[in-house]
């Protein structure tokens, strides 16, 4: 950023007051771009090296708690990392552990849980908060998934597998068409057929695009008020939210799923991964 | 502006060029970890949760 050093010499004529204005605030705005560009790195780049430092941290804290204290906490506390999140279609290393709360301090470590809504495997709504562009980013291809893909929350003693539900376009055919891929075994739209409202869970698709305002999609049943039905008529489910577009905060991409499956972990044997784990699907 | 602070570095030119870089250093470090961590929540692409 240092110019020249001064010719030897004196120039000829000195500048006078006009150039030299012109070259100071020349000067500035010149410094202003590089400014800019480096905030733009920053953003891009280098809020990912400092998430992946914490996210590594938070990874190795929960492991130590879940070797070290079997009994489990019901109630986290706020910020701290509690379960972990996989998504198998984003590929096999794709893993977060999630904390609780969705304030800057927990979604600067990654993944962060809603505090009041369901835990893993509970009824309710278990629903997670994520960035989509920069901080690790650990939602950025939230749009890229599909009905029936896998998200597997593991805690302390458990596997659940979530697979996300049919989409509003597929609903309608979902039966004789997407319904019948080999993964979509056990996945089927929570409407209900019969009502003209679809029921409980008529405004319940596997992805939604809705307006910031609209917090009613992580309610125990989506898009339903908070005490539409007792917990022993609910589905449990699993919704993650992100900004949408991408860099945009003017919408939020939704991504509801459905339990279908649970794995008790063996005692002592962590190492053993549910077979969901490893399909990756085009 | 630039010509003004290189005018007013002490030393023989090895020592203002060190002295250049370790000024140019400390100002993106400063950008780097105290403003644009302060300026950067309110940025629109954080909001991530709905209300």
């Amino acid at each position: 950023m240092a110019s020249d050093p001064p010719p030897e010499q004196p120039p000829a004529k000195k500048p006078g007051v006009g150039v030299k204005i012109a070259r100071g605030v020349g000067e500035v705005l010149v410094t202003l771009g590089i400014v800019i560009l480096l905030f733009v790195f920053y953003v891009l780049y280098v809020t990912n090296w400092m998430s992946a430092g914490k996210q590594a941290e938070a990874t190795d804290k929960l492991d130590d708690k879940w070797r070290n204290e079997r009994a489990l906490n019901p109630e986290p506390l706020a910020g701290e990392s509690f379960a972990r999140l996989y998504i198998p279609s984003f590929g096999v290393d794709y893993k977060y552990a999630i904390q609780e709360g969705t304030g800057t301090e927990s979604l600067d470590l990654g993944p962060g849980h809603y505090t009041g809504t369901a835990m893993p495997g509970e009824p309710g709504n278990f629903a997670i908060a994520g960035h989509r562009d920069g901080k690790g980013a650990p939602f950025n291809d939230l749009d890229l998934l599909e009905s029936c893909d896998s998200i597997i929350a593991e805690t302390a003693d458990s596997f659940y597998v979530y697979r996300v539900l049919p989409k509003k376009e597929e609903v309608g055919h979902w039966a004789n068409g997407p319904g019948k891929r080999p993964l979509c075994g056990k996945v089927q739209p929570l409407r209900a057929p019969d009502a003209p409202d679809g029921g409980l869970y008529g405004d319940t698709y596997g992805q939604e695009i809705v307006d910031p305002s609209q917090g009613e999609v992580i309610n125990p049943i989506p898009n339903r008020p908070e005490d539409a039905a007792p917990p022993a008529q609910q589905a449990a489910l699993l919704t993650l939210t992100t900004c949408h577009p991408r860099f945009s905060d003017r919408e939020r991409l939704i991504i509801h799923a459905v339990l279908v499956k649970q794995y008790a972990k063996a005692e002592g044997k962590s190492g053993e991964l549910p077979k969901e784990m490893t399909e990756a699907q085009g | 502006m630039y010509a003004w602070i290189w005018r007013h570095l002490p030393g023989p030119l090895a020592v203002r060029v060190l002295t250049a870089i370790v000024l140019i250093a400390g100002v993106i470090a400063l950008l780097m970890f105290v403003i644009f961590p302060a300026i950067e929540p309110s940025l629109p692409f954080n909001q991530v949760t709905t209300e």
